[in-house]
């Protein structure tokens, strides 16, 4: 069972990888969708098991490394935070599988697609049940990769090679600070296996890295790694670009898997960030004005999909704020309900898409919620639960982390609080802004579209209700177990608050007017959307036009890629120019095409020995071994 | 230490003074005895059929090397076969069967040999 | 006496004569059916190799541990491989004599022979049955002048090198007062002061197995033979060959001569630095691929010395690990090698592999796995190998070493990456159709070269139990 949920996905991708060609599209599709579903069905049986049976697991599958006094296994860990991301991961990559059995129905190219989507769920799989960090590692590179493949799938369209390399290569400074911290932690604890590393988190807050506590650089390291993997701001940048894959790309990539794997890496290592309190506060920093930008930067953008994807961008903020604050459990929380509504709104976007004749742009939609009702309908769910409506999942979770950060110490704490207010004012007036816009009004499309406009088929709404299932009542009903009265005995050790840390206790104990606060402005931001774009029309254009340098800042998106084109790219293209034309033809080509060349004459004359006469062989030989006596005799050679 | 050792080797110092005297007892004899009237074939070594003096690197046929090696190969045997006679009392039946062992490789190698006429002159 | 011990070689010779009496006496061609006798009695020895009890035999003349289980496995393995590899080519040929397999199984014994050798005299007569076997092969094509001139070549040399290594045997027989290699050791940790003699006597031993592992600077004869020896026996050369050798080498430096370490391993620092940058450099400008082939199994010995020349368990371990990649990344290389034929005409150029990439993509891929793995790039099995021996090197402080290695590994991914480059992006036309017995080893080996870094851990474990038994 504990294998099944890992390995089956790992099958399904073989299955239709390598023989897609010959057992067909259907088969392939089935294949890996059928895998895909044994494998749900493993890793929640594996939840319910680990996280209500508590009885956690290692599973030790085979020794991998043994060098020097590095040893590594490849094992399956399975605690409670790794069976919560297991569980949520199989079930919203069974979906998405599903989904896009109709969605990639008109493909060419079926078999590649599956394998590439099983790939990546079991790369995460692997990451989140990792026993050692050069598994998770394996796992986290494994799905860089795999987003690779899948956001350049169609690699026919010039942006998407462009946006595949952008994914690629920002997470890759991501990953330079994860393997700097994977070799800190090797360096401080003498291992790399996360039992010993947690054991030893105690002797190490007495060690210094070059002046500063070990266990801060650290902390620092894997989360400037988790940065680049979770899209917080600075190296945020890919992630709209992603936007570049097929729609069940970006909802497998944005909801359940990719960008939490860095959320996930910090509860994982939650012993030891717990003793990093200034890294806590940084995190707490970068996470609320995460929240803030992102959240800022969708209420202007006009792509259906890069609203979202902002959205995510701003959610994943609150996630790392909440960890800031030292609640693990929040933002575990919210990273669960956050996989069910935005998997189920990404999916109903790309259903809108769908029947929109690829249509992305919402000014170019409008008037069409007759016509696709029940996609309309699951959009609704969706964002009520994102917007954080009370009753729906995101309310749990969204108010449990605003109330985290109000009760959290220190400025940063309250910085965050009063980003998340201000961003889930946003994210409900997005929202509706997303629906009003693109269901309701006059019909914006042309004519020939219009007509077209059909609801999906049947394989592409029943993921959507089953994830509007999970997004109505995910919330309510794992809330107790996540972050409520009984958190301590369902998370059982797998995430560690530091003795000092009472914020799970705290949270709960804020004044009343907290918890209210988000539903609150949420409602206020549903109802400005209304007023704006549905009763006054004219009004957003005039604001527009009001402050025209605010909406330009924010349309830019905070003018991110242009800022980094002028500070790093063309700096560093200048430099590369520069170097190309001095360093590289000049010096660096001279330097090996001088050593080229001078292998190439010692080649040459080593060569000439070979005369291929046995008497200068035999020559040569009794040369050797008067040289090896000499040796011997003389000690030459140390 | 050195003179025991020496002492071992006596009786091969005496073969060698009989083996010796014999041979100069032979040729002396026919020297003395015979009548002699040489000429120029009589009087030239005899190796083989060949000039005993000619340039070495002269063509001659192959066989001759394979009747050479055949017969170091028995030779070699015969060699062995001599003491393991004598000493077959000490050494018993492993002594026996691990000569036999040998044989039988030897036999084998033989009916390789014979098979693909190496024995055979023409 | 414990005859059960002993099985293995045993079968083996006894299967041998069986063979060559079979084969000789029916007026029919028997080669194919002698072919799969010989292969059916190497893979009955590897399973007999792998239930060998431990012990001594034969007066301590014969010893069977967890090493030398490690090495005959490698042995056989390598063996088999290369009779898979020949029978094909032999066919269209016309070399297809029952006496070829004959000849690999006579080696194959001679190498088990010597990897169990607890003795002097054992040593000889492996080393000598397994060398008289090859001198013969190596001019097994005997209509080819240079397959003839191989041969006597490497008989030459390699009676040279048989001299010395009697030579060396009998100085150290004279000083150590026992041909055995446990009283060897006894003699030389227990006298004060190791007698000159001795240390000579070693000095030729090892020149002499390093002829045979083709060390520099004994390596002068490889690649000359590997060139002229028929393509299969070249493949057989480079491969069982050199494991045996090397396990030899390792069992007598570091058996009996284990408390002398600090003098042999003067001598094995040297051959392997010279062979690293000799088997780099060299083979930069080779245009046959045989030949080139020759120069990078130069090198890899190079790298293998290095695990041994730092003289400590774990590169022991390095080492005996790396020859097992080498051996099977090598046979697959190899089986590239022996499938170039066009038009039914064998091929050795490097330029005859031109546009492999488009007219059999499947031996071009397995082939690149082969040249990446050789120049050690990760995942490949060939990275882990230098890995392991590069730590060893680490560890015991041993930088110069360090650095050729990774240095020459750097420059000869030039010359392996050539062979790539050409495949795929220079134009050429198709080869004949490979046969099947090629694609079964290309597959094994390409699969064993491409997932070693996900299952190391039989091979760890059984190299660890192998350096245990070793050191002790």
């Amino acid at each position: 069972m504990y294998v099944g949920a890992v390995f089956f996905p790992l099958l399904g991708a073989c299955i239709s990888g390598f023989f897609g060609r010959w057992i067909g599209d259907k088969a392939a599709q089935w294949a890996s969708v059928i895998c895909m579903a044994l494998a749900a069905i493993c890793g929640v049986s594996a939840f319910i098991q680990v996280a209500y049976g508590h009885a956690p697991a290692t599973l030790e599958i085979a020794t991998w490394l043994d060098v020097g006094g590095l040893q590594l296994s490849w094992a399956l860990r399975y605690d409670t935070l790794a069976a919560v991301m297991v569980g949520m991961v199989t079930v919203a990559s069974t979906m998405i599988h599903l989904y896009s059995v109709g969605y990639m129905s008109h493909d060419p190219t079926q078999p590649r697609f599956f394998a590439y989507l099983s790939l990546f769920t079991f790369m995460m799989l692997m990451l989140v049940t990792a026993d050692n960090l050069l598994q998770l590692f394996f796992g986290w590179e494994g799905i860089g990769l795999a987003s690779y493949l899948l956001i350049g799938y169609w690699y026919e369209k010039e942006s998407a090679n462009r946006a595949a390399m952008k994914a690629f290569i920002v997470n890759r400074v991501g990953d330079l600070f994860f393997m700097l911290g994977m070799g800190l932690t090797f360096w401080t604890f003498g291992s790399i296996e996360f039992n010993t590393i947690f054991q030893g988190v105690e002797a190490a807050r007495q060690v210094t890295f070059a002046g500063f506590p070990v266990v801060e650089v650290i902390a620092l390291l894997f989360f400037l790694g988790a940065m680049g993997k979770s899209a917080q701001i600075g190296l945020h940048t890919w992630l709209p670009d992603a936007m570049e894959g097929p729609t069940p790309v970006s909802a497998l990539i944005h909801a359940a898997t990719l960008v939490t794997a860095g959320v996930f890496l910090m509860a994982r290592m939650s012993p030891v960030v717990e003793y990093a309190p200034n890294v806590l506060g940084f995190i707490t920093f970068i996470g609320a004005t995460t929240a803030f930008f992102a959240a800022s930067v969708g209420m202007v953008q006009n792509d259906i999909k890069r609203v979202i994807a902002y959205s995510t961008c701003s959610q994943l903020g609150y996630m790392f704020f909440a960890i800031g604050v030292g609640a693990y459990q929040a933002a575990v929380f919210h990273l669960f309900t956050h996989a069910f509504f935005k998997a189920l709104l990404f999916l109903s976007a790309g259903s809108v898409i769908h029947a929109m004749s690829d249509e992305q742009d919402i000014r170019k939609m409008g008037g069409i919620w007759k016509k696709i009702p029940v996609t309309y309908a699951m959009f609704w769910i969706g964002s009520l639960a994102l917007a954080g409506v009370p009753y729906f999942a995101g309310y749990y979770s969204k108010d449990f982390v605003l109330e985290a950060a109000y009760a959290g110490h220190g400025w940063t704490a309250k910085y965050a609080f009063l980003m998340g207010i201000v961003a889930a004012f946003m994210t409900a007036f997005y929202s509706w802004r997303l629906i009003i816009l693109t269901f309701h009004g006059t019909p914006r499309a042309d004519h020939h579209t219009m007509e077209h406009v059909h609801e999906s088929p049947a394989v592409m709404l029943i993921p959507l209700f089953g994830l509007a299932v999970g997004a109505l009542f995910a919330g309510a009903y794992f809330s107790g177990d996540f972050v409520g009265h009984h958190w301590a005995e369902f998370w059982n050790g797998s995430i560690v608050n530091a003795p000092h840390n009472h914020i799970m206790h705290e949270a709960h104990e804020v004044p009343s007017w907290v918890p209210l606060a988000p539903t609150v402005v949420g409602v206020a931001g549903i109802v400005l959307a209304y007023v704006l774009y549905m009763f006054l029309p004219h009004l957003p254009g005039r604001i527009a036009a009001a402050v025209p340098g605010l909406y330009r800042f924010l349309l830019n998106k905070w003018y991110f890629d242009e800022l980094y084109d002028r500070a790093i790219v063309q700096p560093l293209r200048r430099l590369a120019v520069q170097l190309w034309k001095v360093g590289d033809v000049k010096i660096i080509d001279g330097m090996p095409n001088g050593a080229a060349s001078l292998t190439a004459q010692a080649s040459g004359r080593v060569v000439r020995f070979q005369t291929g006469r046995v008497a200068n062989y035999a020559f040569a030989m009794i040369i050797g071994l008067v040289l090896f006596v000499s040796i011997f005799l003389f000690g030459v050679g140390r | 230490m050195t003179q025991p050792l020496l002492a071992n080797y006596f009786p091969i110092l005496v073969f060698l003074a009989i083996a010796a005297g014999i041979a100069v007892a032979m040729v002396g004899g026919s020297v003395l005895a015979a009548r002699q009237k040489p000429y120029a074939e009589k009087v030239s070594a005899y190796e083989c059929g060949f000039e005993p003096f000619d340039d070495t690197r002269r063509r001659f046929d192959v066989r001759f090397y394979l009747v050479a090696i055949l017969f170091i190969i028995f030779d070699l045997e015969v060699a062995f076969l001599f003491p393991w006679a004598v000493a077959l009392g000490d050494i018993g039946w492993l002594g026996f069967l691990s000569m036999m062992a040998f044989l039988g490789v030897l036999t084998v190698g033989f009916i390789y040999e014979w098979r693909k006429g190496a024995l055979d002159w023409e | 006496m414990n005859w059960t011990l002993v099985l293995p070689e045993l079968v083996l010779a006894l299967a041998g004569l069986a063979a060559l009496v079979a084969g000789v006496l029916p007026k029919r061609d028997t080669s194919f059916a002698i072919n799969m006798g010989v292969f059916g009695a190497m893979l009955l020895a590897a399973v007999l190799v792998m239930a060998q009890p431990e012990g001594t035999a034969f007066a301590g003349q014969y010893v069977s541990d967890a090493f030398t289980r490690f090495m005959k496995l490698l042995v056989l393995a390598g063996a088999a491989l290369g009779l898979l590899v020949a029978m094909d080519w032999n066919v269209k040929e016309g070399l297809a004599k029952f006496e070829f397999p004959l000849l690999l199984l006579f080696s194959s014994l001679g190498m088990m022979v010597m990897v169990s050798a607890n003795d002097l005299i054992a040593l000889y007569l492996g080393l000598e049955l397994l060398s008289l076997s090859l001198y013969v092969i190596a001019a097994f094509n005997r209509d080819s002048e240079r397959s003839a001139e191989a041969g006597l070549k490497y008989f030459i040399l390699g009676s040279l090198a048989s001299g010395l290594l009697l030579y060396g045997a009998s100085l150290i027989y004279g000083f150590a007062g026992s041909t055995n290699f446990d009283r060897i050791a006894d003699a030389v940790s227990a006298t004060e002061g190791v007698p000159f003699g001795l240390v000579v006597g070693l000095v030729f031993v090892l020149a002499a197995l390093a002829f045979k592992v083709s060390a520099v600077p004994f390596h002068m004869w490889t690649p000359d033979v590997y060139e002229g020896a028929p393509t299969p026996v070249t493949a057989f050369f480079a491969s069982a060959p050199k494991v045996a050798a090397i396990a030899l080498l390792t069992r007598v430096a570091a058996g009996p001569f284990g408390e002398l370490v600090e003098q042999w391993q003067q001598v094995l620092i040297l051959a392997s630095l010279g062979s690293m940058i000799l088997g780099a450099l060299a083979a930069i400008g080779q245009k046959n691929i045989k030949r080139l082939m020759a120069y990078s199994s130069i090198g890899h010995i190079g790298y293998a010395l290095m695990g041994l020349a730092v003289g400590s368990d774990l590169g022991i371990r390095g080492l005996l690990l790396y020859m097992a990649i080498y051996l099977f990344t090598n046979v697959g290389a190899f089986a590239v090698l022996v499938a170039m034929r066009r038009n039914g005409r064998a091929l050795e150029g490097i330029d005859d592999l031109a546009g492999l990439g488009r007219t059999d993509p499947a031996m071009a891929l397995a082939m690149t796995v082969f040249m990446l793995s050789m120049a050690g790039i990760p995942p490949l099995a060939g990275f882990f190998g230098k890995l392991y021996v590069f730590l060893a090197a680490v560890y015991g402080g041993y930088w110069t070493l360090a650095v050729v290695g990774v240095l020459t590994s750097a420059v000869s991914a030039y010359y392996y990456l050539r062979v790539i480059k050409v495949m795929y992006f220079d134009a050429g036309e198709a080869l004949d159709a490979r046969p099947t017995s090629l694609s079964v080893v290309l597959a094994g080996t390409g699969l064993f070269t491409v997932f070693f870094f996900a299952f190391p851990a039989p091979f760890l474990a059984a190299a660890q139990a192998a350096v245990a038994a070793l050191v002790g």
